[in-house]
């Protein structure tokens, strides 16, 4: 409970959790939809925000409301998959190419340096089109880990080659620590804030990413995403039309949770850290 | 303290080179050439040197914690663990030097910011160290030891939950003392334990490592160039010049009478009540060590210099009981018939 009172003193903390918790609460609310998100014209179309239709229908005759809770859960699934994948290999890669040098860090670091001097952007959108077919919420987060770790995976080696030169490595090596015993024990506190900071910001990237991709039209546009609802609302010209309820929706909610994600990394990589605790969050 | 004569650490004609390629071309640093060492059972003792004569170095290889660019080149480091037979410590496999670690021979680090995890508390960094030593419900045991442990040590009990940067220097050194006697090892190796610490502190560390020593009867093996410090801990010092040991006796002997003329400049330079003179040091530049002069490498730099000096390097002999110098001067004839 400490910890949670401690959490909160941060306006930051605060902020992205009570953001974080309306959209998973939104997402939470998906399941219990009283229309299927695939089916059009269930509702009468372009109405405007009223009791009835909180955020009033789309042109597609669905509506915004509930499509958007769909729309939140699946992008939360793409990015939580591509995110936590991503995560176990940027930080198997770091690890191994930190802590062993040498030989395994070369190859190791060739194969992240050819991911990162590759342009991402087009590969993805050429392998999107390839396997178009069978493009689904799976697919695609798995896509975006294989491409989503390079960077990481060289921002924990680098930090990992850091900590093997202190001294506190010394005094484990000496006072007879084993090799995983060291990593795991000494290492892995050191870089928990890292890893975490990696893993939200990957997070967000997952999200923008995904929406680059569906709004180009490269993914199943009948799966709601924030991208696909966007790809919809241009689709129908909504901008010029003035239906603002349906461009925004997507948009200001990408908007908030990339702030609260932001917000959440950096307030709690701070209290991980003992050292800034006491600084910034005050305890 | 010597009579009992059991050494716990020797070393045999140890040679520990640093093999550096530069611009494609191999540099040796000869930083520990030729050590015989025989440290014995309850004592401490003491190493001073000038900075870069590889003091550090015979450390590391005392410990048995060679990591390229330095390499052992030839020589041999007996261990006796247990009070059994001597085992050559070079020859061991990692997992058996891991296991010796902390349990037969320990690290006394200088107590510096980051020589604990910063982001882990005391008592995790225990744990951790109990942990990769001993199995089941003995940690438990041991952890409650540690407590007690640091009690004795006039330590604040709440210590063990916080983490080192809430720590003074001072005490973030003597709970490195106290970690690195947790397991009750019989060799304990500090390098410069005490720099970096006020006087005040310094006492405080010195008196710990005394007591430490005297309740566990182990070896405490202590390298500072603080003629001080060495004088208030240590039972016997060896001097150290250009990787060699060139004295060895009693801290008294050391101290009144100094025989070789390096040991002498360094007894001389130390400032004494009532005597004003200015101190003279000695002339001259530390030789480098990848480039060491013929013979003795102190002839350069030695007022008292021969001829044999400059071609040979001298044995030792023993002026006085326990003490051995490797100087032309005692018993010149000795080490020409020996050579």
């Amino acid at each position: 409970m400490r910890v949670i009172r401690d959490l909160f003193r941060d306006y930051r903390f605060t902020f992205s959790f009570i953001v974080l918790l309306l959209i998973l609460t939104m997402a939470v609310l998906s399941f219990f939809s009283p229309y299927d998100p695939t089916m059009w014209f269930v509702v009468p179309r372009d109405m405007k925000p009223s009791a009835e239709y909180l955020l009033g229908t789309d042109s597609n005759g669905q509506d915004i409301f509930w499509q958007a809770t769909f729309a939140v859960r699946n992008s939360l699934i793409i990015s939580l998959i591509a995110a936590s994948v991503s995560r176990v290999i940027a930080v198997l890669v770091g690890m191994v190419a930190g802590y062993a040098r040498g030989n395994p860090d070369r190859i190791l670091m060739f194969i992240s340096d050819g991911l990162l001097v590759i342009p991402l952007f087009l590969i993805l959108v050429m392998l999107a089109m390839i396997i178009r077919k069978n493009m689904n919420l799976v697919v695609l987060g798995l896509m975006l880990s294989a491409f989503g770790w390079a960077w990481d995976a060289r921002v924990i080696r680098s930090v990992i080659l850091s900590l093997r030169e202190r001294d506190f490595t010394k005094t484990a090596i000496l006072s007879g620590t084993g090799t995983v015993e060291l990593v795991l024990k000494e290492y892995m506190p050191y870089t928990t804030p890292l890893i975490f900071s990696t893993l939200i910001n990957n997070i967000s990237w997952a999200i923008g990413l995904e929406m680059t991709l569906a709004l180009l039209g490269l993914v199943d546009v009948n799966i709601p995403t924030l991208g696909t609802i966007l790809n919809w609302a241009i689709t129908y010209q909504a901008m010029f039309l003035g239906r603002w309820n349906w461009v925004l929706t997507p948009v200001v909610l990408a908007v908030f949770m990339f702030i609260a994600l932001y917000w959440l990394s950096v307030s709690i990589s701070e209290y991980l850290d003992p050292r800034t605790r006491i600084q910034r969050v005050g305890v | 303290m010597t009579n009992e004569k059991i050494s716990t650490l020797r070393t045999d004609h140890l040679h520990s080179y640093y093999v550096l390629e530069m611009y494609g071309k191999q540099k040796v640093v000869k930083a520990v050439n030729d050590v015989d060492l025989k440290i014995y059972e309850n004592e401490i003792y003491g190493i001073a040197g000038e900075s870069g004569c590889g003091k550090t170095t015979l450390l590391k290889a005392l410990f048995n914690d060679i990591m390229p660019p330095q390499r052992l080149i030839s020589g041999k480091i007996y261990y006796r663990v247990n009070g059994g037979k001597e085992i050559d410590a070079t020859t061991l496999k990692p997992e058996e030097k891991r296991k010796l670690r902390l349990e037969f021979i320990s690290n006394i680090p200088q107590g510096s910011m980051s020589v604990l995890n910063p982001v882990l508390k005391i008592k995790e960094t225990y744990m951790d160290f109990i942990a990769s030593h001993v199995r089941g419900p003995e940690r438990g045991e041991i952890f409650e030891r540690a407590r007690k442990q640091i009690l004795e040590f006039g330590l604040p009990q709440n210590i063990l939950d916080v983490y080192p940067h809430q720590l003074s220097g001072g005490m973030r050194q003597r709970v490195t003392i106290a970690l690195s006697a947790l397991l009750k090892p019989r060799i304990m190796i500090g390098d410069e334990p005490t720099t970096a610490l006020d006087v005040v502190v310094q006492r405080g560390v010195i008196q710990m490592m005394k007591e430490i020593q005297k309740n566990l009867k182990n070896t405490i093996v202590i390298v500072t160039h603080d003629m001080g410090v060495q004088a208030n801990i240590a039972d016997r010092i060896g001097i150290m010049y250009a990787g060699k040991i060139v004295e060895e006796a009693t801290t008294g002997q050391i101290f009144s009478q100094p025989q070789h003329p390096y040991t002498q400049f360094l007894i001389n330079s130390l400032p004494k009540f009532g005597d004003k003179h200015l101190r003279s040091s000695v002339p001259g530049s530390p030789p480098s060590l990848v480039d060491l002069p013929d013979g003795c490498p102190f002839h350069p730099r030695c007022p008292k210099v021969m001829e044999i000096c400059r071609q040979q390097m001298p044995d030792f002999s023993h002026p006085a009981e326990n003490q051995k110098v490797a100087c032309w001067l005692y018993g010149g004839e000795k080490h020409a018939n020996a050579a």
